[in-house]
């Protein structure tokens, strides 16, 4: 697949930029396109039950959201340092941006120091072949100076900075994604309960979400250098999906990074318990067999999240799907509405 | 996310590492991004110019380095490299990465010269098992890994590769015995295929040839830096492709 095939025009106006709870007073007043085999509809993120049918199985991510950006102070003054993922004891990649509007690369070597808190860290590597990204290592645990002066990662199109609660979803349960498994945002415990009298069940992975999804920088998508992240699937969950797809309903995936954790303990001969980390990049070359819908949000241009729906539905399927999002106002990012893809 | 248990852990400062074949590649790429840690290491390599010229490059990292160059395949270098590791007193990471290809371009298995071969079995089977038991004490103090390089070739029949297949094949068996049996000891043992690298080693392998659609072996890093954050035993056993999809670890 061309990168060019990926991008669109995209209204900035369409970027949310507040959490929706803050003017509508709930998270699920957003809304929800829903794409199917026979075309596109418009719908309300309350109205989710009816799309889905007793037996049908939605598996949420359960990692929750860190409190990752931190101020670094270095030789060139203050900037700012957005951990990624977290490798071993003092050792992160991790992304330094002028500011949260501004990203790098910023002139930074191998070796080079910076003040983070209480603690030094230096700058080791670049990651290969994605060079906005660091491997650093610290002095001191970082843990504890995110829990004090961390606040959650935001860009250019968040103004105002809003508290890790805003982040963290129904399912949040063990720290360590650098930005929110946003799709699962909207559910309220209203909705899941809505859901669980429909017979839809509930199961989840675990994957901790790395910085946002990469702009696709190679002309041949496929070719793109993406970072792995830690994910886990347990052995009941496993069994859950392969029961749900061998009695003939539907697996449906809450975000792109339930995904990326389902497809990388996929085999053969089913999904099968498996931890780690994944380099997975799902894209059209790279088929998605362990599940049979997404719920997500709306994706930027030219992203490997993009690339992972042309995987799942078709490019000409996503494409339409955007354009009628676009045409009707939806708005994107992980404030903004959502949007359900069923391939059946 | 399981992670290691954070007791017992040195501080960064005191974190050892041995690596052979050093000067070079591979080697070389891993022992920079472990000096730019502050890792103490130990390194060796055949030539001692290369060696020492690699050293001091690394020593601007403020790491502490120490080399001693020599054939891993001698006894005498083996013990002068023990040495090397009892003065520092400790031993996190073992790398058995010094590899001999053979001949080059390479003979078929029917025509191979068995003294080559002894020498591709020496380096590549014989040296590595021999520094594991010269170190073994300290790896057992340190609750240590090692970490056998590795290739596809030892897997794959490929003709020509078999000398060199064959000794990376017994080098995989040897470190999946390793780990049942030093399991108890508390030290761990992988096999590590960092896949096709643009090193000299593969220009060696396939002279004459382009080989600039490799990658550098910096492709590599993500890979250690995860190696680093796990427990020696929850992975012992396990054979890794640095390259690859899924960096696992069994239940």
């Amino acid at each position: 697949m061309k990168r060019q095939e990926l991008v669109f025009e995209q209204p900035r106006e369409l970027f949310a930029s507040t959490p929706v709870e803050t003017e509508h007073g709930a998270r699920d007043a957003v809304r929800l396109l829903v794409t199917t085999p026979s075309g596109h509809r418009h719908a309300t993120f309350a109205d989710l039950p009816r799309f889905l049918s007793a037996g049908d199985l939605l598996v949420a991510n359960e990692s929750a959201t860190l409190a990752a950006s931190l101020e670094a102070r270095g030789s060139s003054g203050s900037y700012t340092l957005d951990l990624s993922t977290r490798y071993a004891d003092g050792l992160w990649l991790a992304e330094p941006r002028w500011d949260p509007a501004h990203p790098g690369p910023m002139p930074i070597e191998a070796g080079e120091e910076a003040r983070v808190g209480d603690a030094t860290v230096r700058y080791v590597a670049p990651y290969p072949g994605i060079p906005r990204l660091w491997f650093i290592t610290a002095d001191r645990p970082l843990e504890p100076i995110l829990q004090r002066a961390g606040v959650p990662i935001h860009y250019g199109y968040v103004q105002k900075v809003w508290p890790l609660d805003a982040y963290q979803s129904l399912f949040s349960r063990v720290p360590g994604s650098a930005e929110m498994p946003s799709a699962a945002r909207p559910i309220t415990p209203k909705i899941r309960e809505a859901l669980e009298v429909a017979g839809v069940r509930f199961t989840s992975v675990l994957l901790h979400s790395g910085v946002s999804s990469l702009e696709i920088e190679t002309d041949q998508v496929e070719e793109q250098a993406v970072y792995p992240e830690p994910f886990e699937v347990s052995s009941a969950t496993a069994d859950l999906v392969n029961r749900t797809r061998d009695s003939g309903h539907r697996v449906i995936a809450i975000g792109t990074t339930v995904v990326r954790a389902l497809e990388s303990a996929w085999t053969p001969d089913g999904v099968r318990p498996r931890r780690g980390f994944t380099r997975l990049f799902v894209h059209p070359g790279n088929p998605v067999r362990s599940i049979d819908g997404l719920l997500t949000g709306f994706h930027d241009p030219v992203t490997s999240h993009l690339a992972m729906l042309a995987a799942l539905i078709g490019l000409p399927r996503v494409m339409e799907a955007y354009r009628a999002a676009i045409a009707s106002g939806y708005r994107w990012h992980e404030f903004g509405d959502s949007h359900l893809i069923l391939r059946k | 996310m399981a992670q290691s248990s954070n007791a017992g852990t040195p501080a960064h400062s005191e974190r050892v590492a041995l690596i052979t074949g050093a000067s070079r590649g591979l080697g070389y790429t891993v022992a920079e991004f472990l000096a730019r840690q502050r890792w103490t290491l130990i390194l060796t390599a055949r030539h001692e110019v290369p060696l020492l010229e690699a050293v001091k490059r690394l020593q601007a990292t403020g790491a502490s380095i120490s080399a001693v160059p020599g054939d891993v395949a001698h006894d005498q270098h083996r013990r002068d490299l023990v040495a090397a590791v009892r003065r520092v007193g400790r031993l996190d990471i073992l790398f058995n990465n010094a590899s001999e290809l053979g001949a080059s371009p390479f003979p078929a298995l029917v025509d191979f010269p068995l003294d080559v071969l002894r020498r591709v079995f020496e380096v590549n089977v014989i040296a590595p098992l021999a520094l594991i038991h010269t170190c073994l004490p300290v790896l057992k103090k340190s609750r240590g890994l090692v970490v056998n390089i590795t290739s596809d070739a030892s897997r794959g029949g490929y003709p020509g590769w078999g000398g060199y297949g064959s000794s990376k094949a017994a080098l995989d068996l040897l470190s999946k015995t390793l780990a049942n049996e030093l399991r108890e000891a508390g030290v761990g043992v992988v096999a590590v295929d960092p896949g096709d690298l643009r090193t000299q080693m593969h220009q060696d392998a396939f002279p004459g040839q382009d080989i600039s659609d490799r990658p550098l072996p910096e492709v590599t890093l993500p890979f250690w830096a995860w190696l680093e954050g796990q427990d020696p035993l929850r992975i012992t056993g396990q054979r890794f492709e640095a390259q690859g999809t899924v960096w696992e670890v069994p239940a």
